[in-house]
């Protein structure tokens, strides 16, 4: 027993034998027999238990019956009892008395653990108000613990958010507070010290543990802790739900920000270039040109016509990139687009030699050609555009049983291990792609959802090739039934 | 050359793009007037009458679409080309259902467009005269009455369907024609949807005329829009559609 309890224990009793000596007082001189004082204690040892607890009055209605022993019954003054009566009277007092006081202190137990329940139940209600106010945003760290250690008194808390890995603790521990919590996280155990004032509770959503709750100098802590701890998950859970939201909501917003600012952008350049093409073909038409003017007419309409379509394919990849993708499936012989592409390319960039390994015979895939015809022009331009003057790309074309696939490598650019899972993520350029050449970050991503629209895929070879080399691998199932195809890439 | 009586209507919001298409198509032997917009355009069309409209499907005020169905309204036998910009989207296939007689795609150079404007006059003067029951187009020739193929004077068996939706595309030659209007034309007017049968059609139709159906040179894919049976002796018939 705490000394305070002591004390006001030994308080009890002092009033409570005061009032007996006093009613003992009275009652002597009043001349008032045995029978008659019976009730009069009795009335006293419940009025003293609907103060005290069960162990005072206990002994208070001992002090009351030996009173009435001495005093009231015969022979007076003697301990002795003459009359088998009295004594039984006596023993049904002390009986009744015991009951009386053990009723009532546990009535008013009861009521004094109500009355701290609802005072709990309304500082949680209070907390639950208090953190409701915050900003989602502000749910973490100091400003979310503050209303803890305002409405439970606790002298020390931290809070573990395994989402953010972040400890946040407020004031000041005897023990360590802040470890223990990262522990019990750890652990996946609440920590319920019986010899320690920390009570350390995990966050649980679905069975699953998402950080750790502690508490130091908190009142009824083994009661309490759980509440506050299923509180926290709400509110924990309630950020992190509001932060992937944002995160959700920036992501949509900046993509369509992008698509319709490349939509904007190729329209806009498309009539001047139009305007261009129109202006260097008539200059040709309109009257007989020196060869050298002749020539750079030419320049002038082949590269504003490829700069046209340039344009044309960043607003088709744009608009892939938004949209639904539906191949349109025909049969196609893939060998001679890839010499086609390949040759294209080989005319555009002299300084790479493009290498395609052809499989025996003809190959035939069923595809959407303009679609395949984009995915290959970006593998192929990217491999030339990625690798070192002077070096080879390759291109292999391999049949299996049930896929084609088409390898694209090259030379002297690997591709970093943290960047390979995200390379072919929307808008993400590698740091090397960054500084060295231009692009949208869109090619990879829409070159990957063609294939998975067309029920195949476009991967990273697992292991680089020596030297430094990255093949990319395009799969085509190699079906007849086009109904196989799986429409939605999105 | 073109006969210099080949008049164009240039319909383009933008000044610049209309003075280089009326200086180029002048110096390319047509004869050319310009509108700003729709209404412009179709004021000038209940004026005079001209062989061809070369009509922008983005303007301000009513858009190219409606213009051009208004214009087909007002000059049934004008040849209308259209501009379009996007090439992925359904604009080409609205257009042609507006009565379009063919599109081009911005930017496109001067000799894509005088071929396309030369094609389209010589199909709308076509258009009303005796039609020839022997067509000839490469290396093929085709007799309509006798239902009868030839590929370099070899003759070439051909199904019912697969005979019919030749003599359609060779009759037309030149000109884009949609899926929807194939298989209405083919196989009847309640059909339209149906891509996969006009798809195996055209795969077989392939096998038997070109050298490489992979790489057709008659019958040639329009992306999202159909086919367009070419000739490749004629010099004014597009190149097939190189994507990059």
């Amino acid at each position: 027993m705490p000394i305070s309890g002591r004390r006001s224990f030994a308080k009890r009793i002092a009033i409570g034998s005061f009032a007996v000596a006093l009613l003992t007082l009275l009652c002597y001189r009043a001349h008032i027999d045995f029978s008659s004082v019976i009730p009069l204690y009795t009335l006293l040892v419940v009025l003293q238990s609907l103060t005290g607890d069960f162990k005072s009055s206990a002994i208070i209605s001992v002090l009351s019956a030996g009173c009435m022993d001495f005093f009231f019954t015969e022979p007076l003054f003697s301990w002795r009892i003459a009359h088998p009566m009295n004594a039984l009277a006596l023993v049904a007092f002390i009986v009744t008395a015991l009951v009386i006081t053990s009723l009532v202190s546990r009535v008013r137990k009861e009521a004094t653990s109500v009355t701290l329940q609802k005072d709990r139940l309304d500082r949680l209600y209070q907390l639950s108000q208090q953190l409701l106010a915050l900003d989602p945003e502000e749910t973490h760290g100091e400003k979310f613990l503050e209303p803890f250690q305002r409405f439970f008194g606790v002298t020390a808390i931290s809070l573990f958010d395994a989402d953010t890995a972040e400890l946040h603790s407020l004031g000041n521990s005897q023990c360590n507070l802040a470890e223990r919590t990262r522990e019990a996280y750890l652990r996946g155990v609440d920590l319920n010290g019986i010899d320690s004032p920390a009570q350390v509770r995990c966050l649980r959503v679905r069975g699953r543990v998402t950080g750790a709750i502690g508490f130091e100098g908190l009142e009824d802590g083994s009661e309490t802790s759980g509440s506050l701890a299923a509180l926290t998950t709400t509110f924990v859970e309630r950020t992190h739900a509001f932060r992937k939201a944002s995160v959700a909501a920036a992501d949509t917003q900046t993509a369509v920000y992008r698509s319709a600012l490349l939509d904007a952008l190729a329209h806009e350049f498309k009539t001047p270039l139009a305007t261009i093409l129109a202006a260097a073909g008539g200059l040709r038409e309109a009257g007989p040109l020196a060869m050298e003017q002749q020539e750079m007419a030419d320049t002038v309409e082949n590269e504003a016509a490829r700069l046209g379509s340039l344009t044309s394919r960043l607003l088709r990849t744009a608009r892939l990139d938004s949209e639904e993708i539906r191949p349109r499936i025909e049969l196609i012989d893939l060998t001679s687009l890839i010499a086609h592409i390949a040759g294209q390319h080989s005319a555009r960039s002299e300084e790479r030699r493009i290498v395609v390994t052809y499989p025996r015979e003809a190959l035939d895939v069923q595809a959407d050609p303009a679609l395949l015809r984009l995915t290959l022009n970006q593998l192929i331009e990217n491999a030339c555009k990625y690798s070192k003057p002077g070096s080879t790309v390759t291109v292999e074309i391999e049949p299996q049983t049930d896929a084609v696939v088409v390898k694209v490598s090259n030379n002297g650019s690997s591709i970093p291990s943290d960047e390979r899972s995200r390379i072919f993520e929307r808008f993400y350029r590698g740091a090397d792609a960054k500084r060295s050449t231009s692009g949208s970050g869109l090619g990879l991503f829409v070159a990957r959802k063609i294939a998975l629209a067309h029920g195949g895929a476009l991967d990273l070879e697992a292991r680089d090739r020596p030297n430094d080399s990255v093949t990319f691998c395009l799969k085509l199932p190699n079906t007849k039934d086009e109904a196989q195809y799986v429409l939605t890439a999105k | 050359m073109s006969s210099p009586q080949s008049s164009v209507l240039v319909v383009d919001d933008e000044p610049a793009l209309r003075k280089a298409l009326r200086t180029s198509l002048i110096a390319s032997g047509f004869a050319v007037e310009e509108a700003r917009d729709g209404e412009e355009a179709l004021l000038s069309a209940r004026r005079h009458s001209f062989d061809l409209v070369l009509l922008d499907i983005n303007m301000p005020g009513i858009n190219g679409i409606d213009a051009c169905r208004r214009m087909r309204g007002l000059s049934p036998h004008a040849g209308i080309i259209m501009v379009t910009v996007r090439d992925f989207e359904d604009d080409k296939v609205r257009a042609l259902e507006a009565g379009a007689d063919d599109y081009v795609t911005k930017p496109f150079k001067l000799r894509e467009l005088t071929a396309r404007l030369r094609a389209v006059l010589r199909r709308t003067r076509v258009d009303g005269a005796v039609q020839l029951s022997v067509l000839h187009a490469g290396k093929l020739k085709i007799d309509l009455d006798r239902r009868l193929l030839w590929r370099s004077d070899e003759e070439v068996h051909l199904s019912p369907t697969e005979f019919d939706l030749l003599a359609f595309m060779m009759k037309n030659v030149g000109a884009p024609l949609t899926h929807v209007k194939l298989l209405r034309t083919i196989w009847g007017p309640e059909y339209g949807g149906e891509l996969e049968y006009l798809r195996s059609y055209v795969r077989m139709l392939r096998r038997k005329i070109e050298d490489d159906p992979a790489r057709p040179e008659y019958i040639q894919t329009e992306p999202w829009v159909g086919y367009r049976f070419r000739n490749p002796s004629d010099p004014d018939s597009p190149p097939a559609d190189e994507e990059d």
